[in-house]
């Protein structure tokens, strides 16, 4: 007991020795060896020029987040509805699965000229290449877990007279649950992200915006700082949802 | 999670492998191109789509047709940057996994770390590294290994971490040394999940190899795209996306190739 207590602290403290020894490391080799900041900028350095600008990396970050939860539910409900759909009529499944396939065959990254063209410059391009890029995870991920159902509690509820919906709403959903809310926390830090690769193609803002103009002025401690705005937002919404799914998931 | 959907995916791919003639495998795929082929062309005519949604398939065909040299050498520098990234990344992936498995007070100091670093976002990280590499073959290589490893670690640990700590007490019980152990029991026991990995890394380390090339560079597929979104010429915006199609998944089949042949014990993943 005690040890099964102590054990996660352990991990707790050395997690936070592993990041100071990183920390100083790089202070110390930033400093030591006067490495001009477009090389490696000290940690300091950085910290403080996200502290001088942080109204304008705040508004980047909100405008980066709006792209990314919006396109992030989007794309959810589009990868949970077609996993169900697939389920309810299996003859969609012979004509979605292969579609879907085919569409991931492409990296996704490589929709994004194609996508700013179609949609503009503005929130919207953005919105719809995470949205692409969040369904394929969710649809497969719910789709897994709509598939290792039971066979015989379906063969139980049906010969109690359960209808394919109560099947569906009493059986399956919450069996495909825990499968479906991991593919949801995977996606997040990708919604950032591809919200980001794709502002840097065209952008009127945002984070990746912010880092694309910083590079050409070969600022690199306001590339810096915009990554650990990033960063740190990822993991905020990482974080959300995490504890949204074991808010969710009680019985696990 | 990403394994479980993974995983799914090649429960399509196994299902179709169990026919017996390779032959008819083929034939049926050559069925399926050459249906979507015909629909797409149809679809175009028939509804009149416009090039600018969609171009018709035989435009974008002869397009590629009339400057096959772009093409073929943005395939081969691409490629060539997507297997080195993948290489390099898949051993770090196993060997970091193997180290983090072995020496626990390693994982709990850089595994955080680890995750960290995956929320970087890959632009910012390869404006860096272009920096520091220069525009070379190498920076996007580097870029396409830091897309690469991490899923490769996270498998390799979970997958070591399955085995049977009972099988590890017989082995050693018969006096089986560290590596003996690794090599005989743990690694096998590990494989199926690190191929898991491996098949997700296939995509990403072209994902990487593609972002990289957008930081100036004249050849590549990545260039492609972005020349052609440059002067918003859509044919050829489709033209690369195909070339990027085709890379993607022959990289994909021949990791699941490679993976049918180590891991033969388990034919369902």
């Amino acid at each position: 007991m005690s040890a099964a207590l102590r054990s996660p602290t352990l991990a707790v403290q050395r997690g936070i020795l592993g990041a100071v020894l990183l920390i100083a490391c790089w202070e110390a080799l930033a400093r030591g060896l006067h490495l001009p900041s477009y090389v490696l900028p000290a940690v300091s350095e950085i910290l403080s020029g996200v502290w001088t600008q942080r109204t304008a990396l705040g508004a980047a970050a909100g405008y980066t987040l709006l792209e990314a939860l919006s396109g992030y539910a989007l794309g959810c409900a589009i990868g949970i509805v077609l996993a169900v759909a697939i389920t309810i009529v299996p003859l969609l499944r012979s004509a979605i699965l292969p579609a879907a396939t085919a569409i991931n065959s492409v990296p996704v990254v490589g929709y994004s000229p194609l996508i700013l063209l179609w949609f503009g410059i503005g929130i919207a391009s953005k919105t719809v290449m995470v949205a692409i890029a969040v369904s394929f995870t969710v649809f497969l991920s719910t789709l897994a877990g709509l598939d290792r159902v039971d066979r015989r509690a379906i063969d139980l509820l049906r010969s109690f007279g359960a209808s394919r919906f109560a099947i569906l709403w009493r059986l399956r959903l919450p069996t495909a649950l825990p499968l479906m809310l991991a593919g949801m926390r995977v996606s997040t830090v990708r919604s950032v992200i591809v919200a980001i690769v794709t502002e840097m193609l065209g952008a009127y803002g945002g984070l990746g915006w912010v880092i694309y103009q910083a590079v050409l002025k070969i600022d690199f401690v306001q590339v810096w700082s915009a990554i650990f705005v990033a960063s740190a937002a990822s993991l905020a919404f990482f974080g959300l949802i995490g504890f949204l799914e074991r808010k969710i998931l009680f019985w696990t | 999670m990403t394994s479980g959907a993974a995983a799914s995916l090649a429960g399509g791919r196994t299902a179709a492998a169990r026919l017996p003639a390779p032959l008819r495998k083929a034939a049926r795929l050559l069925i399926a191109l050459a249906a979507t082929a015909v629909v797409w062309e149809g679809a175009v005519q028939l509804f009149g789509i416009r090039p600018v949604y969609l171009p018709r398939l035989s435009a974008i065909l002869m397009s590629i047709a009339s400057t096959p040299q772009a093409y073929i050498d943005g395939l081969l520098r691409t490629s060539a940057e997507t297997l080195t990234g993948f290489v390099a990344g898949g051993a770090f992936g196993v060997i970091t996994g193997i180290a983090f498995f072995r020496l626990r007070a390693l994982k709990d100091m850089v595994f955080p770390i680890f995750v960290v670093s995956q929320t970087i976002p890959v632009i910012a990280f390869g404006a860096l590294v272009v920096l520091w590499f220069g525009n070379t073959l190498l920076a996007k290589a580097v870029i396409a290994f830091y897309l690469t490893f991490f899923p490769v670690t996270v498998n390799t640990l979970l997958g070591l971490e399955m085995v049977d700590p009972k099988q590890a007490a017989l082995m050693r019980s018969f006096g089986a040394s560290n590596s003996q152990l690794l090599w005989r029991l743990q690694l096998p026991t590990a494989l199926p999940q690190i191929f898991v990995a491996l098949r997700l890394a296939s995509s990403l380390s072209l994902v990487g190899a593609i972002v990289g090339e957008w930081f100036g560079d004249t050849t590549g597929i990545g260039v492609l795209l972005l020349q052609a979104m440059f002067t918003e010429n859509m044919v050829a915006i489709w033209g690369a996306l195909l070339a990027a199609a085709l890379l993607g998944t022959s990289f994909y089949a021949v990791v699941a190739a490679a993976e049918r042949r180590l891991v033969f014990w388990s034919a369902e993943q």
